[in-house]
């Protein structure tokens, strides 16, 4: 298969696989047990938190394990919620954040809670302009997402950063589609809370990671254990962890080898489709091109990015379409929709994500199914 | 020729063994399962929420080697069928909802989609068959297994949706389809091929299963007998059909039949004589010719007035107004407003009409 949705999960590295095979054999202790079984869990557990920390620029300690991005999300924005003084009821949202930050948001709104939802340009950034109206003194929390899942548009988390910082809220990124994609530092970027994934740089499904800095008043979502500073009690997924520091270890040594040739790949592959289909356009691309450099959000003027997705599939190539098959709704990418783009261009678009295992042949023979698909949808439109 | 073909899948036997048939033949196929209802709809019923039924097609289509997927009808399901069957109960009449299933959803949305994906034609497991006919037109069949035969379900498609269908079954038995089931390896599960089993968990009524979905007021009223004395009360016409004898106050012969609903008075008229459901004739509406035009003259053919009941010699007339004036050989019990007619040569379909103004009552 020529697999090209990176962004939606990608293959365990070998290096991470048979990192784990020993904690799914020998090492089977809990790592709260005080026997020596016990002991050697913990120290897998402590040193994939050492791993993890080092890929963000964080402090071991600041690094709470949980089973994966979207608990981290949950945690960060409705613990952190639920701890706020009473004078604090506001959180401030993106517009194209992930559902795992949009739905306990939601959630904290129907429970009363003030949330508003910053809109976003035509090129997917944060419209910085409205930041000044959602600073207020009441918000106990801003979550902004490093960079977009659909487009790849990376946003100006630095600067909400500072503008949360200065009315005393706290500030959380969801990185989980940045991390191994883009070299990251919590401390440059000033955020209080960041949230990443296993599973999107070559670890486990299972495991995910939310960064609290130490001064961060939070609440845990599910109690039952002193597990994880008791902010996520639970015998911890050994084998999970262990995989995710080694993949959080092999991501930052390979950051800049890796990024630097993917970004290669997916030009040459958005500059090919671009030239040889009509009606094409990179969706988040804008003049700047702030993205992910592993990225491409296509959209293909009067066709069905379904019909591509599903017409690419059965040649063996796996892309994605930000919605899903559904007769009614259409409910195309809320993310395009937020860039002010008609439901029916959102709907045309496909996004392609490359990565560590892709290769040039790849990306030629992509381009070829990509040409294929769309002229046989042109033929067969009716 | 291999074709490039869109087979849905329900997760049942017939349509597993329609994939396999089709993948054996060297088709192309693209597997796909209607989601219909929401989980939480879903009342216990397990089968059209799709969760099992989407699983198991998934493995049969794993199992046969093509892809597989789930098109979510949800919203168009209710607004197409759901809400057009309430209408027809609140009017005191009976629906045939997998009728419009089948015309606006299977051969109407998903045929569509199909379109959409460059994919010309739409398989099922159906128990029906096609043929070429006159003039290069497509020709219904009934299934060869006349007591799994569902071309009454399937009357309502134009030549041009049954030009872009495919029944692989339709030319086996049942027990044929099993065996093949076995041979391919593929589970021998039964899926529902009516209203109540796909939509209603059992035991439950599909009609007050709708009027709980549009949080619709039931119409109660007086139940009377023929000589209009008042015999009970029921406490919505909706759950009432033409011929009914279940749930009926008992009266002085132990047998009664509902003979009449009326929607205005929410009066239930039942009967003691099984002559007073009988009906002559009726008129169909909407009809759904499968020949160039409605027949010049009156044309002789048979009838069905419900799904499995015997079709019925008669004689059918064209009105001015597109309508069929259907007049029957001999009585027939039970004529429904709301039911499809449909309208046969032989095993072959001419079309279907939908009942509107049956004459009951009258013996013939």
């Amino acid at each position: 298969m020529l697999y090209a949705d990176y962004n939606a999960t990608t293959p365990l590295d070998p290096e991470v696989r048979a990192a784990m095979a020993d904690a799914l054999g020998a090492s089977f202790g809990n790592p709260s047990s005080i026997h020596s079984a016990g002991q050697e869990a913990r120290r897998l557990v402590e040193r994939a938190r050492a791993q993890v920390a080092g890929l963000i620029g964080a402090e071991p300690d600041e690094i709470i394990f949980t089973s994966g991005g979207t608990e981290a999300d949950n945690l960060a924005v409705l613990g952190v919620a639920s701890a706020a003084p009473s004078g604090r009821r506001g959180v401030v949202a993106s517009a194209i954040e992930h559902r795992a930050v949009l739905d306990p948001c939601a959630h904290l709104q129907s429970r009363g809670y003030k949330v508003t939802f910053l809109g976003v340009d035509a090129q997917g950034r944060l419209d910085l302009r409205a930041l000044p109206a959602a600073t207020a003194p009441d918000v106990a929390l801003f979550s902004v997402m490093l960079a977009n899942n659909d487009t790849g548009t990376i946003q100006p988390v630095a600067e909400i950063a500072n503008a949360a910082t200065a009315c005393g809220a706290w500030m959380h990124t969801d990185a989980v589609q940045a991390a191994g994609k883009l070299a990251i530092d919590v401390k440059k970027l000033g955020v209080s809370l960041l949230s990443f994934s296993s599973h999107k740089i070559h670890g486990p499904k299972g495991a995910g990671a939310l960064y609290v800095r130490r001064s961060v008043r939070m609440a845990p979502l599910v109690r039952g254990g002193r597990q994880e500073r008791e902010l996520r009690p639970g015998t911890e997924n050994v084998p999970a962890i262990v995989g995710f520091g080694k993949a959080c270890e092999l991501a930052r040594a390979r950051l800049e080898s890796d990024t630097r040739r993917v970004a290669g790949l997916r030009d040459l592959f958005e500059s090919q489709v671009l030239a040889c289909v009509v009606g094409t356009r990179v969706n988040g691309r804008g003049e700047q091109d702030l993205r992910l450099p592993n990225t491409s959000n296509i959209a293909f003027a009067g066709l069905d990015g379904e019909a591509i997705t599903i017409n690419l599939d059965m040649l063996g190539m796996a892309v994605s379409t930000g919605a899903a098959c559904s007769t009614a709704d259409h409910t195309p990418s809320h993310v395009l929709v937020a860039m002010g783009q008609s439901e029916a261009e959102a709907r045309s678009s496909v996004r392609f994500s490359f990565g560590r295992d892709t290769t040039e042949g790849e990306i030629a023979r992509a381009i070829e199914l990509v040409v294929q698909v769309a002229n046989l949808l042109r033929e067969a439109r009716p | 020729m291999s074709e490039r073909i869109a087979i849905a899948m329900s997760g049942g036997v017939d349509s597993s063994v329609a994939a396999a048939l089709l993948k054996q033949a060297g088709h192309t196929l693209i597997g796909v399962t209607l989601k219909l209802q929401e989980c939480h709809d879903a009342h216990g019923s397990r089968s059209c929420c799709g969760v099992d039924g989407i699983s198991r097609a998934r493995e049969v289509a794993g199992k046969l080697g093509f892809p597989h997927y789930v098109l979510d009808c949800v919203k168009d399901f209710e607004a197409m069928v759901l809400l057009p069957a309430w209408q027809e109960y609140a009017r005191g009449h009976t629906p045939s909802p997998c009728l419009l299933c089948n015309e606006r959803v299977k051969f109407g949305l998903l045929l569509d989609w199909a379109g959409r994906l460059g994919v010309p034609r739409v398989a099922t497991g159906h128990y029906a068959r096609l043929e070429e006919g006159e003039a290069g037109r497509p020709a219904l069949l009934r299934g060869r297994d006349t007591s799994k035969d569902q071309s009454y379900f399937l009357a309502g498609l134009s030549a041009a949706q049954l030009r872009r269908a495919i029944f692989p079954v339709g030319h086996l038995r049942k027990p044929e389809v099993r065996e093949l089931a076995k041979q391919h390896g593929l589970p021998s599960a039964e899926t529902p091929e009516s209203q109540d089993a796909c939509l209603v968990a059992p035991g439950e009524s599909f009609a007050e299963m709708l009027r709980q979905r549009f949080e619709a007021t039931a119409r109660p009223g007086h139940i009377v007998d023929e000589t209009g004395q008042v015999v009970g009360k029921h406490e919505g016409i909706h759950v009432f059909t033409i011929g009914q004898r279940k749930g009926l106050p008992a009266g002085a012969t132990a047998r009664r039949w509902v003979k009449e609903i009326s929607p205005q008075s929410g009066q239930v008229t039942v009967t003691s004589d099984p002559g007073e459901i009988l009906g002559a004739g009726f008129v169909a509406k909407d009809v759904n010719w499968l020949g160039d035009s409605l027949p010049a003259e009156p044309l002789a053919c048979s009838v069905q007035v419900r799904y499995r009941s015997a079709s019925e010699a008669a004689t059918v007339t064209a009105q001015a107004d597109g309508n069929l004036a259907v007049t029957l050989a001999k009585p027939v019990k039970a004529i429904t407003s709301g039911q499809a007619a449909v309208f046969y040569d032989g095993d072959r379909v001419l079309g279907r009409g939908w009942i509107a103004a049956p004459a009951t009552g009258s013996r013939g």
